[in-house]
């Protein structure tokens, strides 16, 4: 098939958010952390145990983990939005995760740094919980942030019929029809039970409470990645989460075709959950096999682990026919 | 589940969506415990009024084919095995077929006969 290689849209807004905005934020923390340089004991501490600081070094050995680990992230996530960010949520995820982690870390190390200004020995730094959590509101606030000014999806309509190949259901000109389907990561739910308690007892157990908000975020997590309803109607796809939210939805009149295929999740996205997979696909992975696949307009392409995927398919095929008709 | 509906039968709306769970059920692809859809979601895309489709979820509850629980919804309570009945209605399908008795007809002699 020959369809035209339309460009990925917004790469200046990409490159700004997902590069540019994070490499800032990870060169003034270190600014700052620098100008702090004469009121810092030497060495500083740098890795805290359950008793108090347990590792020292120099300001540099403070800074460099920090900014490496926020420059590789950011680079990988701008690659990957500038070549494969066709889809809104890819842009989304890319700039989100990217400003999140460099606030988060630039947070962490000016928060580690700062307890320790005017003291002349390390030893005697303050813990690190309430920098932990500061740093990590900080960073899923900032995170979101990025994510919701990236630029949505304009409407791209098709103009094309559907592949007169692609599956299709006999559905007579006046009837009306839905598939409706729940599909669930059985996996994913076991495991963050067994997470979610674990966490609670090491909370219980060692008495750093501040665990206790990685339990909420486990949960939360079951919430939003491991159940989702996927329902095919005149109005397209739609894959909705527990709580309503993440949604992925395709409207029908930007439908190229459907059809059932078969998903492993690592290879193909690298894991489970919402997520952007190979050539920027978006996929609601939440088990292998089965999965309902709609190529978009745009060269987008939305997948979703669901039984009875070839109903599905055939359907929004079927439907998006008739629309366009 | 595939649901789907005629509004230019002369069967009523609610009569339709009731009759497909119903047959999806007693074939056995909506297995108990199966959570429908929330009449309103299914009300949006038939595109039918929200008191449709809760007057065929009020029949269903009625006859126990399914539960409505406040938050959670309508959700599968019965599953009977209808295995003989199938066989049944396959035997008078190819009988139908062997006949050439139209399926009009058919459909008519059954529905008399389970008056």
């Amino acid at each position: 098939m020959t369809t035209p290689t339309t460009t990925v849209p917004f790469r200046r807004s990409t490159t700004i958010l997902t590069l540019v905005a994070p490499v800032a934020v990870l060169a003034c923390a270190t600014l700052v952390a620098v100008s702090w340089a004469d009121d810092l004991p030497d060495p500083v501490a740098v890795h805290w145990g359950a008793h108090g600081p347990d590792g020292f070094g120099g300001l540099a050995s403070a800074i460099l983990p920090m900014v490496v680990v926020g420059l590789l992230t950011s680079v990988g996530f701008w690659a990957l939005s500038f070549w494969a960010g066709r889809s809104a949520a890819t842009r989304r995820l890319a700039a989100g995760t990217s400003v999140g982690l460099a606030v988060f870390l630039g947070g962490i190390l000016l928060g580690g740094l700062a307890g320790q200004r005017g003291l002349t020995d390390a030893r005697d730094a303050p813990g690190p919980t309430t920098t932990i959590l500061v740093a990590a509101l900080a960073g899923i606030v900032c995170g979101a942030l990025a994510a919701v000014v990236s630029p949505g999806d304009p409407e791209r309509p098709a103009t094309a019929p559907i592949d007169p190949h692609a599956p299709r259901l006999a559905l007579s000109g006046s009837e009306r029809a839905v598939w409706q389907r729940t599909a669930t990561s059985r996996g994913m739910v076991v495991v963050a039970v067994v997470a979610a308690v674990t966490v609670l007892a090491v909370t219980v157990v060692t008495r750093v409470w501040a665990l206790g908000l990685l339990t909420v975020a486990i949960v939360a997590l079951i919430a939003t990645m491991a159940v989702f309803d996927v329902t095919v109607d005149d109005r397209g796809l739609v894959a909705k989460g527990l709580l309503g939210w993440p949604r992925l939805e395709v409207p029908l009149d930007e439908v190229v075709a459907a059809r059932a295929t078969t998903v492993v999740p690592v290879r193909d996205y690298g894991g489970w959950g919402y997520r952007v997979g190979r050539g920027g696909r978006i996929g609601v992975v939440l088990r292998k096999g089965e999965a309902l696949e709609v190529r978009r307009t745009g060269e987008r392409a939305a997948v979703v682990t669901v039984d009875d995927a070839a109903t599905a398919a055939a359907l929004l095929n079927t439907l998006a026919d008739r629309a366009r008709a | 589940m595939l649901i789907r509906i005629d509004p230019s039968s002369a069967d009523p709306l609610f009569e339709q969506v009731g009759q497909q769970v119903r047959a999806l059920v007693a074939r056995g692809d909506l297995p108990v415990g199966t959570r429908l859809p929330s009449a309103r979601d299914l009300a949006a895309s038939l595109d039918v009024n929200l008191h449709t489709v809760l007057r065929a979820y009020q029949d269903l509850r009625d006859d126990g084919v399914i539960e409505l629980r406040r938050g959670r919804g309508a959700v599968v309570a019965h599953a009977p095995d209808h295995a003989p009945l199938h066989r049944a209605i396959a035997a008078v399908v190819a009988a139908a077929r062997e006949l050439d008795v139209p399926p009009a007809t058919t459909l008519a002699l059954l529905k008399e006969a389970l008056r």
